[in-house]
């Protein structure tokens, strides 16, 4: 029963914690340009994340070590620290997202100015993981993001043409570059390479091993799926409410009217409240990974169950990033350009994250019996085929489209 | 080392050329499709605004987010009406500009009133139906523009 209660609450914890401020971006913003056409990227996205969290969790448990300590170990050190480069720019890009992203919804809710909410938020942040532990930290953030469910409501309190959104799941192309640069973003945005890094090593800090292989499965495949449920709820709320009228759901406050026009005041209480556990929590994670990945290339002790005391330059290198992140969002660029500017440069970097787990969960020799299955192996090539494609595109794409502005 | 002097010079060109051409990039008349693209904003902008001052006339929002959102979305109108005020428009496009000016300003205009009264249903209302003429007219602006260049 308690392991029962165990996975059930991880899943939970998995599903509040999916979405980031890129997710909620890209999401609402595909759905307003392209209705519903851009689902079945948004399910692409989700099961892609899935596979490779599943393996990243397997790796961990199994052979105790994290995503970064496998690709210096894979890659080598000059390959390795390339990895570390671009992931570490692209974690700080994201860090400083969220962390606008956070200070944003406090600004709607609190109206004062921008700034003081970014220092605010920052600290909130350093309180929060000062005074939880790692699993106390994990459970705030999801089950308080598990308020993004007032989006599903939406939805179905919509009542759109259940055809058209049915026809959105099959996937379709188009040579519009604007339709590839969002089919790119709503992808990478599900595929986040901090996602990965922050998974695995959390499977660290909670000590799994072999036994947390079921439980790692199921977070992995179920609590991913219903997270990409929320995910499609927002392209399926914006495509409904935003695309006939062509509204530009640049700000992201627009991304909370869908709930507030389906329930009034309460709705946009909780779509706001979703939002910001959801960037908080992202805030948390993809600090942590720019931290973790340091760390565990550079071998310090790391983790956040050591402490302070026993990993100090992990503490201290955790509050540089978040520091340098606050730098960032306070020198005036707008967070919703930097989402966007950091999930597509991590499409970039996502092939130096995702090839070495992909190489090391299929090493027999590393992982025993428990090394890729014939469906993991198929479904990881395929996605990290696709992947190297987009990470070919995306910039492109990002020049084409004047970053998504058309 | 020939080589090496030779880099200053190289440098230099490449430098001159592309403050050349952003320079090119920015300096020409506004064209219609640019016009249009404004215009486009400014509607969407204008749906945007009806959005959140239609939660301000039913009283089912929160007035500092009207508030917020309306100081943001007029901003955004704000330096839209400026960009479009300081081009250069082409002859053919010169009317549709300074409409398209005034549009944009009046938008403006609308959203510091929700900004100003962010909780008043009276208030919320009359924004949201003048935000609908607003934008019905940014609409009409954007098909002249189209039917016009066929």
């Amino acid at each position: 029963m308690k392991t029962v209660l165990k996975i059930a609450l991880g899943i939970i914890a998995a599903l509040g914690g999916f979405l980031d401020i890129g997710d909620i971006v890209f999401n609402t913003q595909a759905g307003a340009l392209f209705r519903y056409d851009l689902l079945w990227a948004v399910v692409l996205g989700t099961l892609g994340i899935a596979v490779y969290a599943e393996m990243c969790g397997r790796v961990a448990a199994v052979t105790g070590r994290p995503v970064f300590d496998v690709i210096r170990m894979r890659l080598g050190f000059g390959l390795g620290l390339a990895a570390l480069i671009a992931s570490t720019a692209v974690n700080l890009l994201t860090v400083a997202a969220e962390l606008g992203g956070l200070a944003i919804v406090l600004q709607l809710l609190f109206d004062a100015e921008f700034s003081l909410f970014v220092v605010l938020a920052a600290i909130g942040l350093v309180i929060v993981v000062a005074l939880l532990p790692f699993g106390g930290i994990e459970r705030l953030f999801g089950y308080c993001g598990l308020l993004m469910i007032v989006f599903v409501a939406t939805a179905i309190n919509q009542g759109p043409d259940w055809g058209a959104v049915a026809q959105g799941f099959v996937p379709s192309l188009s040579s519009s570059t604007l339709y590839l640069y969002f089919v790119v973003g709503v992808f990478a945005a599900a595929l986040m390479p901090y996602e990965v890094h922050f998974y695995s090593s959390g499977a660290v800090e909670e000590h799994w091993d072999e036994s947390s292989l079921k439980e790692n499965r199921l977070n992995a495949i179920i609590g991913y799926a219903l997270g990409g449920v929320l995910a499609c709820s927002l392209v399926v709320v914006s495509g409904y409410l935003f695309h006939p009228v062509g509204v530009d759901p640049s700000d992201l406050g627009t991304a909370a009217l869908p709930a507030q026009n389906a329930y009034g005041e309460t709705g946009l209480l909780l779509a706001l409240g979703g939002i910001m556990f959801c960037v908080g929590g992202a805030a948390v994670d993809s600090s942590f990974s720019a931290s973790y990945n340091l760390a565990q290339f550079l071998g310090w002790e790391w983790g956040r169950y050591r402490g302070p005391k026993k990993a100090p330059r992990f503490t201290a290198s955790w509050l540089v990033f978040l520091f340098l992140a606050m730098l960032v969002v306070l020198s005036g660029i707008n967070p919703v350009e930097i989402t966007e500017y950091s999930v597509v440069f991590a499409v970039v970097a996502l092939p130096m994250t995702y090839l070495p787990v992909l190489m090391i969960a299929g090493d027999r020799s590393f992982m025993g019996d428990h090394a890729n299955g014939p469906i993991s192996r198929t479904l990881g090539w395929t996605y990290f085929a696709l992947i190297l494609v987009l990470a070919l595109a995306a910039l492109p794409l990002l020049l084409a489209t004047n970053g998504g502005g058309g | 080392v020939q080589c090496r002097r030779r880099r200053p010079g190289v440098a230099a060109t490449a430098v001159a050329l592309g403050v050349f051409l952003i320079l090119l990039s920015g300096c020409g008349d506004l064209s219609r499709d640019e016009l249009t693209r404004g215009v486009e904003s400014i509607a969407a902008l204008a749906a945007q605004g009806q959005l959140v001052a239609n939660g301000v006339a039913r009283d089912a929002t929160k007035s500092t987010y009207a508030r917020v959102m309306a100081k943001t979305l007029g901003g955004e109108t704000e330096h839209e009406a400026e960009k479009l005020a300081d081009a250069e428009p082409s002859p053919e496009v010169r009317r549709e500009r300074n409409a398209a000016v005034q549009v944009a300003t009046e938008l403006a205009d609308l959203f510091s009133e929700l900004q100003t009264f962010p909780g008043d249903e009276h208030h919320g209302a009359l924004v949201e139906k003048h935000m609908g003429e607003v934008g019905a007219q940014a609409e009409a602006l954007v098909e002249r523009l189209g039917g016009d260049a066929g």
